[in-house]
């Protein structure tokens, strides 16, 4: 039973984080870790900063079919 | 053993999916359930996936998991990010998920259950998986270059060029149709008209929340959007029973154009956060809810197709749109079988994100597998329905007549029983004031869709709410493509018109926005209002003018990938891509002769044109109506015009194409590939995204 509980917790875990990367909730964050991989990059955007210009990537290109 | 059990696993998975597709294909009389097409298309694609794909990953593309791909190389957080399998799948499918594959198999419905099912099945596994999973492929190995990027490296800078203006021809006539699919589906409706002007606000207040309020929290702004959104269906039936409100809402296939027009206008010149990527929210969920909850539905429910397998409008003569089978279904379903503007999606974000390479299988074909899965339901929900009630809607009232009983009388004496009252009691059960005439496939769908939902959930008496729901549901949907796709149109003017005048390249600078805004807008607003204006109700040109452009990219996609295959030495294997190539490029040079040269005037642009002046110089036409006429005949010829230079474009770079192979077969020039340098990758073979994110998240204190 503690086991099912345990199975069911990580699935639901593993389902939100999925579901927050693919929606965009979790952009931010994977572009923070990416940032602290490149040691010596140059200027960290803020959270308002970084979401405006991933909308503004997003959209300047072909990212909806008909 | 285990060998042999998955053997006969799979041997029973292909033999119950030929049977279940022998028994739509050979089945005459009582009708058929709905459940033989589920189990023919799933089985069919398992093999599919399980064998074809199987066979293009390793022969033909030879698929390489110790290459590093270009998340891992260029690791950026904003357009390289590499990501987990299933979320790149779910990206990528929404992204080719349109509304092409639910309103193309519901107007090929004319012909009956038969042919559009077959393509949609064979189309996708053969074209349209192929086509997607090839060019992601490419795409992959040259860094996530797009399309006209990789035509212009591997076939010649001519064919750069003319895959650049294919794109946009194809985005203009695709903008044009698919806003003239949402104005009849508002036309007359009140209720829907209210529901999607209400997104409005709701989209903007969601812009602002995620702007400044709580920053790319887009999981609870879209939960707070979709509350509203669900709130305002509900609403839009006390705006209809008011007559005063049902007054302001209720418009005419002029008005909703101007404003689509005007709506377009603005969303492509507001910041990108106030409207058009909070509307995006607001779809996303609901799209993904809808479709799973239609396939969900139609599983529950279990209807019984009553569709015939063929109809008697095989032979052309069809009041939805005119011409035969041959090529004209396979024109009108081109998302869900094989659909050119994927190209774009697989040469666009997903190539940046990929972890390794043999994943491009699962997301390219296996998405575009699922696409056509939403295909065959959209063409369950339209077949479900009485076929009299089928036509009712989706004929135009030049043909059919716009009385209840002149168009009953009308499908009767096509062999397709129907009663005048039905359709106003129809009408009455999901809020309308009419069915009638309602070209464009949207409210044919959302009442199958609502048939089916509300045998789920509620019954007749919520049949309305469901009804508007799907309405809501697709004009939301094509709403999304209008916006977005406006953009980037506008974007590709920016590009186009800085070689003339360098100032308009400036996407920040306003005169050049608001310039290159209008010329794109104005553009599909011109195919939008000619839709509108047309007596045969505008679907019966235009969805086979955005056919043809659609399946002509798809063409020049497979061009390209053939070229890329022929330099990667895979010639023994190339008749994966030259196969669908060949059958996209009769079916687009067949159609597109029929549209511009057929002697019958409800296919031919040409032969339509000089009949009306025929009518004009016999007097036959008043003088009232006169004006209305030149403008008629004008569009037309335009029309014709249109479809000469997409033929050209295509045919011009199949002779680009055609000189780069027979140099390379000749052995007369070099096979230069332009594939990024190989790179072996740092990341383990197990590696699925997931570590990855957690090691480093931990470093900037994630979880």
């Amino acid at each position: 039973m503690r086991k099912a509980a345990k199975r069911t917790k990580c699935f639901l875990r593993r389902f939100w984080h999925g579901l927050r990367e693919w929606c965009g909730d979790a952009a931010y964050e994977s572009y923070l870790r990416s940032k602290a991989r490149r040691i010596g990059s140059c200027h960290t955007l803020s959270q308002a900063e970084f979401y405006v210009d991933q909308l503004n990537r997003r959209y300047s290109r072909p990212n909806r079919c008909c | 053993m285990k060998r042999v059990l998955k053997f006969v696993v799979w041997l029973a998975v292909a033999l119950l999916g030929a049977g279940a597709l022998g028994a739509i294909a050979i089945h005459r009389g009582e009708p058929l359930n709905a459940m033989w097409f589920v189990v023919a298309a799933l089985c069919c694609y398992l093999v599919a996936f399980r064998l074809y794909s199987a066979f293009v990953a390793a022969k033909v593309l030879a698929l390489d998991d110790t290459r590093a791909t270009p998340a891992e190389r260029h690791d950026d957080g904003r357009d390289f990010v590499p990501t987990n399998k299933w979320v790149l799948f779910g990206h990528h499918f929404a992204a080719i998920a349109g509304p092409g594959p639910l309103v193309g198999p519901t107007l090929a419905a004319q012909f009956g259950y038969l042919p559009g099912t077959l393509w949609l099945i064979v189309g996708a596994a053969f074209g349209g998986c192929v086509q997607d999973f090839v060019i992601l492929f490419c795409s992959i190995r040259r860094d996530g270059k797009s399309l006209g990027q990789m035509a212009r490296e591997e076939v010649s800078k001519r064919g750069g060029f003319i895959a650049q203006l294919a794109v946009l021809a194809i985005i203009i006539i695709l903008l044009g149709v698919i806003a003239l699919v949402v104005v009849n589906a508002l036309k007359a409706s009140p209720w829907a008209t209210f529901t999607i002007s209400m997104t409005l606000p709701i989209a903007l207040l969601l812009g602002v929340y995620l702007r400044f309020l709580r920053p790319g929290r887009v999981v609870e702004a879209s939960v707070i959007g979709l509350a509203f959104v669900l709130f305002v269906v509900v609403a839009g039936r006390w705006v209809a029973e008011s007559p005063s409100w049902a007054h302001v809402f209720t418009l005419g296939g002029v008005s909703l154009a101007i404003a689509i027009i005007i709506y377009g206008y603005i969303a492509s010149v507001l910041p990108v956060w106030l409207l058009l990527a909070p509307r995006d929210y607001l779809i996303a969920f609901i799209k993904a809810g809808a479709i799973f909850s239609l396939a969900a539905g139609i599983l529950f429910v279990r209807p019984d197709v009553l569709m015939p397998p063929l109809t008697r409008f095989v032979d052309g003569t069809g009041p939805v749109f005119a011409g035969k089978i041959f090529p004209f279904c396979f024109i009108t379903i081109a998302c869900g079988a094989i659909s050119g503007f994927h190209s774009l999606i697989s040469s666009g974000t997903t190539p940046k994100m990929i972890l390794r390479e043999s994943q491009a299988r699962f997301i390219g074909y296996g998405a575009m597998l699922l696409e056509s899965f939403v295909g065959v339901m959209a063409m369950v929900a339209a077949c479900a329905m009485t076929p009299g009630v089928y036509f009712a809607i989706n004929s135009p009232a030049g043909i059919v007549g716009s009385t209840p009983d002149a168009v009953a009388a009308m499908t009767t004496s096509w062999g397709y029983p129907l009663a005048g009252q039905t359709m106003v009691d129809m009408a009455h059960a999901v809020g309308e004031q009419t069915l009638l005439n309602r070209t464009g496939g949207a409210p044919s769908l959302a009442v199958g869709m609502a048939q089916i939902f509300s045998s789920t959930i509620g019954g007749g008496r919520l049949l309305g709410i469901w009804y508007h729901f799907a309405i809501m549901f697709e004009a939301l949907f094509v709403l999304t493509v209008l916006d977005a796709g406006t953009r980037v149109g506008r974007f590709m003017i920016h590009e186009m018109g800085g070689r003339l005048w360098k100032p308009l390249a400036r996407t920040n600078w306003l005169p050049a926005v608001l310039l290159c805004s209008a010329v794109i807008v104005g553009s599909w607003g011109y195919f939008l209002y000619q839709g509108v204006i047309d007596p045969l109700g505008g679907i019966n040109s235009l969805w086979p003018l955005f056919g043809i452009a659609n399946q002509l990219l798809a063409a020049v996609a497979l061009v390209v990938a053939t070229t890329i295959l022929m330099k990667m030495g895979r010639l023994q294997w190339i008749w994966v891509t030259v196969v669908p190539m060949v059958v996209l490029i009769v079916i687009t040079l067949t159609s597109s002769y029929q549209k511009i040269f057929s002697p019958n005037p409800r296919i031919g642009f040409l032969s339509n044109a000089n009949d009306l002046a025929t009518q004009i110089a016999n007097g036959v036409i008043p003088a009232a109506k006169v004006a209305d006429t030149h403008r008629l005949m004008f569009n037309l010829r335009l029309d014709a015009v249109v479809t000469s230079i997409l033929v050209l474009m295509i045919v011009l770079l199949i002779v680009e194409a055609l000189g780069q192979w027979y140099g390379i077969l000749s052995r007369r020039s070099e096979a230069v590939l332009h594939e990024s340098p190989y790179i072996a990758t740092r990341w383990a073979p197990d590696f699925s995204g997931a570590g990855h994110s957690a090691v480093v998240g931990d470093a900037v204190g994630d979880d």
